[in-house]
């Protein structure tokens, strides 16, 4: 492997396949006993998951917690090694790499961390976690890497005089810019997102979100946007893809996703929702309620792993993984894993009802307010 | 209790937020920022008690500076015997005051204030040497140890346990039985069974901090293992490292006093606190002399006792996460009322527009 077969650096323009994670899984040993390292059971926090990116695109990824979206951030930055399959990044696969040879990597793949006061040494200065890329990779004098560091802190609207603050002087907003200057520094070409925003007020959010557009379109960034919120991911993002229990769920386009899903999970997913104002949303779905809880991703469910949850399981559901395949009338980008994806117009929503309450509902209007304390 | 301490809390919490500007210009210039070390600065400021022994201790520094040019201020050098002036006709040292003796002198007519002077030398060379060699290998051993975990961390941690589990004083004795009694050697033994106290402590501290997302991040940009640990890692244990040098000086500069003690550590006639103790209780001369047996033990144990305090203060300074000391000393408690009156004045001005 010679170092120009490891150069990111060379040009790569909007629309080229960016990065490609080809059946990708990750299992931690739960190891019990420190002298006999026995390895008892294995955590499946991803079990093969593919999915593939452009230059400039923005991938949602949602689920919630414990499906493994975390992990998958860590698998694509290599700060975890991936199990079995593969992570091409612009063609070459970087689950194999050695430490040396990741470097040019770190260079191209970057991260924004969901927690602004976690992920800044409260010990350093800006200016010193802020040229910390540059003495790390490029090997600049002091004074250039200071016109460096506060020509990024610009960039992302901190001012460049704060050079010498800590963190503790930073307000949340503030610090996850900084923690986005950092991500910035190096002008990467994939910036994975991991869930930059939930750790921030409303308002701020709102700041941070049209930051990271600003410097999508400046940069011809490429994102991996991981969120729970699923208004900030529909905002944010080209594409969306769901997890549940370390597998998608389903994925496709952002609006073909929101208006017409196919898979129940999802279903439930976009109905817990909360819409400000109903009198605008004559089309509203009913609320799907789930029932239980997220199964252990020690043990997963036989089958499709949301079958012990669905509100449309049937008895292949616990016996037949399904395939994450494209359903008729849905675009190709469009994949969804389900025996029995949703149909247009279908009402979902009884069906958890009646699961949920375990009697059967009659009531045809799908509108109708739901009595207090109904589902425990 | 609780309670007390809460406002204790608030009361530091408003009172840091006001600039300290010593000149009225100072508000003009630009906003200093409030540095984890200014922040707890201000609180030490605060502890009455920690500042007197911050001044104590740093008297005993400069005294053990400046040892030589007082002793020659005094007039006898630490080592010199004065038969004539030092000791009554019968052979009785002079008490303290007379013969420009200030703390008198001891049985072979030697000034105890100089011998004391230079005796601050000795305990503080080696308290605070040892415990910097403690530290330096204590910091590197932890970091390791909690940054790589594993196998690693058992070899060590189980190092540091068998030497943690050594009767210090009993295998120092013999160390230095084998090798012969000298400052340094005395110095490097009590490194030696002290740094795993400070290795324990660090490899916790280090452990979780691995695990916070600023070393995530680290590892993100591509900064190697060392870079990790000394850049990103180190200087967060600094406030640890220094609450609990503070704490091990004292027991370091015991220990010598031990060993002097016991005739292993300072060899006459140099002086050291600990073999001037073991001097004036070897005859009975003590029960008329005094002096010569008290001083000492003074020196000891207000040195000892300025450094924990010290160290006291400096851990509820740098460290409030820990809690501040659970005594309420009377500092504190009219500390506490002051708020109070403060705050029951606000709220009946508050009442009455």
């Amino acid at each position: 492997m010679t170092a120009t077969d490891l150069d990111f650096s060379s040009e790569i323009s909007q629309g080229d396949l960016l990065l490609e994670v080809i059946d990708v899984v990750k299992h931690f040993p739960v190891r019990s006993g420190s002298l006999v390292d026995r390895t008892k059971a294995q955590v499946r926090a991803v079990d093969g998951v593919s999915f593939s990116l452009r230059v400039g695109e923005t991938l949602g990824l949602v689920g919630e917690s414990g499906c493994g979206k975390s992990t998958l951030a860590r698998l694509i930055t290599a700060l975890l090694p991936v199990t079995s399959g593969q992570i091409k990044f612009r063609g070459r696969d970087i689950t194999a790499l050695r430490r040396r040879e990741m470097r040019p990597l770190r260079r191209s793949i970057q991260m924004v961390f969901q927690d602004p006061y976690g992920s800044l040494n409260p010990r350093r200065r800006v200016g010193s976690i802020l040229s910390d890329p540059f003495i790390v990779h490029e090997k600049l004098a002091r004074d250039e890497v200071k016109r460096q560091v506060q020509d990024v802190m610009a960039r992302v609207g901190l001012s460049p005089e704060h050079y010498n603050r800590f963190p503790s002087e930073f307000s949340g907003g503030q610090r996850q810019r900084i923690g986005i200057a950092r991500a910035l520094a190096l002008r990467p070409d994939l910036i994975i997102c991991d869930e930059p925003v939930s750790a921030l007020d409303v308002s701020i959010q709102a700041q941070i979100i049209n930051l990271l557009e600003d410097l999508q379109d400046e940069f011809m960034l490429t994102y991996v946007f991981i969120a729970h919120d699923l208004s900030v991911v529909r905002h944010v993002s080209d594409r969306i893809a769901v997890m549940y229990l370390g597998t998608f769920a389903e994925t496709g386009p952002v609006e073909e996703i929101y208006n017409q899903c196919r898979h129940p999970y999802t279903a439930s997913l976009l109905s817990a929702v909360p819409v400000a104002e109903d009198a605008f949303r004559g089309d509203r779905k009913a609320r799907v309620i789930l029932t239980g809880d997220v199964p252990t991703p020690v043990a997963p469910p036989s089958g499709c792993r949301f079958h012990p949850r669905c509100p449309k399981a049937q008895a292949i559901c616990a016996t037949e993984v399904p395939v994450l395949e494209q359903k008729p009338g849905d675009s190709p980008g469009h994949l969804t894993a389900c025996h029995f994806p949703i149909t247009e117009g279908e009402p979902l929503a009884l069906a958890s009802r009646e699961r949920s309450t375990g009697v059967p509902v009659t009531i045809t209007e799908p509108t109708a307010p739901e009595p207090e304390g109904a589902n425990p | 209790m609780s309670l007390l301490r809460a406002d204790l809390g608030e009361a530091e919490a408003a009172t840091s937020i006001e600039p300290e500007s010593s000149s009225p210009g100072a508000q003009a210039q630009e906003f200093v920022g409030r540095t984890p070390w200014r922040l707890a600065w201000a609180r030490l400021r605060k502890d009455r008690v920690a500042m007197v022994s911050l001044g104590v201790v740093i008297l005993l520094v400069l005294v053990a500076l400046l040892a030589p040019a007082l002793t020659a201020l005094i007039g006898h050098p630490p080592n010199a015997q004065y038969t004539t002036t030092g000791l009554s006709l019968s052979g009785i040292p002079v008490g303290p005051g007379h013969n420009g003796f200030l703390l008198g002198a001891d049985d072979q007519g030697r000034d105890i204030l100089s011998r004391i002077i230079y005796g601050t030398q000795v305990s503080l060379e080696v308290g605070v040497g040892s415990t910097a060699i403690a530290l330096a290998v204590g910091m590197v051993v932890g970091l390791v140890a909690g940054f790589y975990g594993g196998l690693v961390d058992t070899l060590l941690g189980r190092f540091m346990d068998i030497l943690l589990s050594f009767p210090i004083l009993l295998f120092a004795l013999a160390i230095v039985a084998r090798f012969g009694p000298s400052l340094e050697l005395v110095l490097i033994v009590i490194a030696l069974f002290t740094w795993p106290y400070i290795g324990r402590l660090v490899r916790g501290q280090v452990i979780s901090l691995r695990e916070r997302e600023f070393v995530e991040a680290a590892r993100a940009l591509g900064a190697g293992d060392l870079r990790i640990m000394f850049v990103e890692i180190a200087p967060n244990l600094i406030a640890l490292a220094v609450i609990y040098a503070t704490l091990l000086i004292p027991v370091n500069i015991v220990t010598e006093a031990t060993l002097s003690f016991l005739g292993l550590g300072v060899q006459p006639p140099t002086a050291s606190w600990g073999n001037m103790i073991s001097e004036a209780q070897t005859g009975d001369l003590f029960t008329v002399a005094w002096w010569f047996l008290v001083f000492p033990c003074v020196a000891l144990v207000v040195t000892t006792l300025a450094f924990n305090l010290l160290g006291d203060g400096l851990r509820d300074a740098l460290d409030p996460r820990y809690g501040r000391s659970q005594i309420p000393t009377p500092t504190r408690v009219r500390r506490a009322a002051r708020l109070m009156r403060g705050k029951a004045a606000d709220e009946a001005k508050a009442g009455a527009s």
